[in-house]
């Protein structure tokens, strides 16, 4: 009887998933989720993505185990023996959101040696063993500024939020954002302030740089310090610019707001936290024999004023808009990488 | 000239001096345009850091060793809970603000149960149970942002007369801790422990339980300024604190309390409170990096200390 239903979920999946499924290679294949941090809304919807999509496929037998595992303190020695932990626990597949993009590389040459396939996401590693799957912050930055240019080719002063110093993902968008000011002159950045990727941090740091800043027409920001910097306008008695937001929830309902009240037109553009689900699935399919190549790149997820309020609507109250990726999207990424 | 004298043997006069300067320099980058502007700001954000600094400021003057780690993931957990609690409405507000100072009374009373049962110096102790109270701040919501109340948000977010109302309740809470510190039997209590704990033990200071109050008011402290920062910023997020662990620590060691216990300064805790804020402000206004900008905030921060401390040593 047992098998018989396992023949029949197998069949099931098997359409669903199409032509490439070959489940039976992996459902005694082990996965683990190697995360450096857990303290802001973005990774907590990242490992609630998680726990959906592999709840699923464990129960639906495509691989045995999916577990996550978070470190305390985000550094990167506590996540080199986490790692190091899983080569001794057997794991099939390390899927890993890294502290530091180059001091674990020690820890994931071992897993690799240990014939373990490693594949780092947001937080990639530059170990050339593991599997890569980055998301092109340089042009989601210049993409802010390129709607800036359509929306208002006049330009004008721009006010920049920038996220974590030091962190290499904050780099990558302030490139993108200078990049971006270059080949549009008319728009010059007058201002620039750490946001560290939080509404308290930047609305304080936006309320310290305004007084002395002149008429700002547009902010762009890196994700989670739109709303933020909304409000501080707001308290200095400032016209609002475009703000360009970054998918959390307060920062749609703000802009919905807005929009409902005065026609406010802005953008909205982050990573989706269910990018550690496509990561599982690409995981998932190099276990099953997929050649897949080292470096994938996943679209970041931009909202616009014509489907703000769809998004809105699915996204969670006072979450992130999200968008979790099935073994097809998974594929397709992969294909579309050769 | 003696009253002058007197005004520069006071320690937190240094912390002002900066504060001033730092305003002078910020607002002559547009001319003197931005000086209301920036000292509203500047009132608005130095308050929660003086609301945590107090906290951190008596626990401080309890002597060598004693600190409160927690301070952080205290607020992360009394805004987050609080604002969980009241869900928006109006008419839970004084619930919510029951809650947190409830919150904080916990907190306290588990930070020196560690450090007094299990005799675990205070670093780690207040460490160990800020683990926890994050986790519990996790666990609890999971990141998801809820807003605050509306009447509390326009409250939190508004002035009156021009003074942000975030500062007003700073500067009440301030002369309450002035009040208590200089004009109560605790106060004396805890200047003298931080001073000699075995002398007072000898001179039959209830130790232990001025220590048990300090922590308790401490973490009391800093769970009121989660709740007034996450009604302030529209929402608790769980990293919320993690700016006020070293700022909490940074504004009593500006501000000219001894570090090694014993005497503490309340208006210094302002002036270096305004000052934390005003650095970043000037240098943010001037347009400096980010990592160029943490370098000059080392080097100002060490300049300040030395100058206050340079003047208590000649007296």
């Amino acid at each position: 009887m047992i098998i018989r239903k396992m023949l029949f979920a197998s069949v099931a999946i098997a359409c669903v998933a199409g032509p490439f499924s070959a489940l039976a290679e992996t459902s005694g294949k082990k996965i683990a989720l190697s995360n450096n941090y857990a303290g802001n809304s973005w990774r907590q919807a990242m490992l609630t993505s998680w726990d959906k999509i592999t709840k699923d496929a464990v129960a639906k037998k495509i691989v045995a185990a999916a577990d996550p595992f978070t470190t305390a303190e985000n550094q990167a020695t506590e996540q080199a023996a986490q790692i190091q932990n899983m080569i001794l626990q057997g794991y099939d597949a390390i899927v890993i959101n890294a502290a530091s993009p180059t001091a674990l590389n020690g820890a994931i040459k071992e897993a690799c040696n240990a014939g373990i396939t490693v594949v780092s996401f947001d937080g990639i590693v530059t170990e050339p063993c593991a599997w890569r799957i980055a998301v092109d912050f340089k042009g989601m930055g210049e993409s802010q500024v390129e709607y800036l240019a359509k929306k208002m080719p006049k330009g004008g002063n721009l006010l920049e939020i920038r996220g974590l110093a030091g962190v290499s993902v904050d780099d990558e968008i302030h490139a993108g954002i200078q990049a971006g000011a270059q080949k549009n002159p008319q728009f010059k950045i007058v201002g620039a302030v750490n946001g560290d990727w939080a509404q308290d941090v930047a609305q304080r740091a936006v309320a310290g740089i305004l007084p002395s800043l002149p008429e700002i027409t547009a902010v762009v920001t890196q994700g989670g310090d739109g709303y933020g910097a909304a409000q501080a306008f707001a308290a200095a008695n400032r016209p609002t610019p475009t703000i360009v937001m970054g998918n959390r929830e307060d920062e749609l309902v703000w802009w919905k707001q807005q929009k409902d009240k005065n026609g406010y037109e802005t953008m909205s553009v982050s990573i989706a936290p269910g990018v550690s689900t496509l990561a599982f699935w690409v995981a998932q399919q190099i276990l099953d024999g997929k050649q897949v190549k080292k470096d994938l790149v996943v679209p970041f997820l931009r909202i616009d004023q014509a489907n703000l309020e769809t998004n809105l609507a699915s996204t969670q109250k006072g979450g992130v808009a999200n968008v979790e990726y099935s073994l097809e999207d998974a594929q397709k990424v992969i294909s579309s990488a050769k | 000239m003696t009253a002058a004298r007197l005004l520069f043997t006071k320690p937190w006069i240094w912390s002002f001096a900066a504060t001033v300067i730092v305003w002078v320099v910020t607002v002559l980058f547009t001319g003197g345009a931005s000086s209301l502007g920036l000292s509203q700001a500047a009132l608005t954000f130095a308050a929660f850091s003086v609301i945590v600094g107090i906290g951190q400021m008596f626990v401080i003057t309890l002597g060598p060793g004693n600190i409160d780690l927690s301070v952080p993931a205290t607020m992360t957990l009394s805004g987050t809970l609080a604002l969980k609690l009241m869900d928006v409405q109006d008419g839970m507000i004084l619930v919510g603000l029951l809650t947190s100072i409830l919150l904080g009374f916990a907190i306290g009373i588990g930070n020196y149960a560690l450090i007094k049962l299990l005799r675990i110096p205070p670093i780690i102790a207040t460490l160990s149970i800020s683990f926890i109270v994050q986790s519990t701040a996790i666990w609890a919501n999971r990141g998801l942002r809820i807003k605050p109340p509306e009447v509390l948000a326009s409250f939190t977010t508004s002035s009156l007369f021009g003074i942000p109302n975030i500062a007003i309740v700073a500067l009440i809470l301030s002369v309450v801790a002035w009040v208590l510190l200089k004009k109560t039997i605790y106060g004396r209590w805890i200047s003298a422990i931080g001073q000699s704990t075995f002398a007072a033990r000898m001179t039959g200071i209830p130790v232990d339980g001025t220590r048990l109050v300090t922590y308790i008011l401490c973490a009391v402290l800093a769970s009121i300024c989660g709740y007034l920062l996450a009604s302030f910023s529209g929402g608790a997020a769980l990293n919320m604190g993690s700016e006020y662990l070293l700022m909490s620590i940074a504004v009593v060691v500006i501000g000219g309390t001894a570090v090694a216990g014993g005497n503490s300064n309340i208006p210094g805790i302002w002036g270096a409170s305004l000052f934390m804020f005003l650095v970043v402000s000037m240098l943010n206004t001037y347009g400096f990096g980010a990592g160029f900008r943490l370098i000059l905030t080392g080097l100002i921060i060490i300049a300040v200390i030395l100058v206050a401390g340079g003047r208590q040593s000649n007296r």
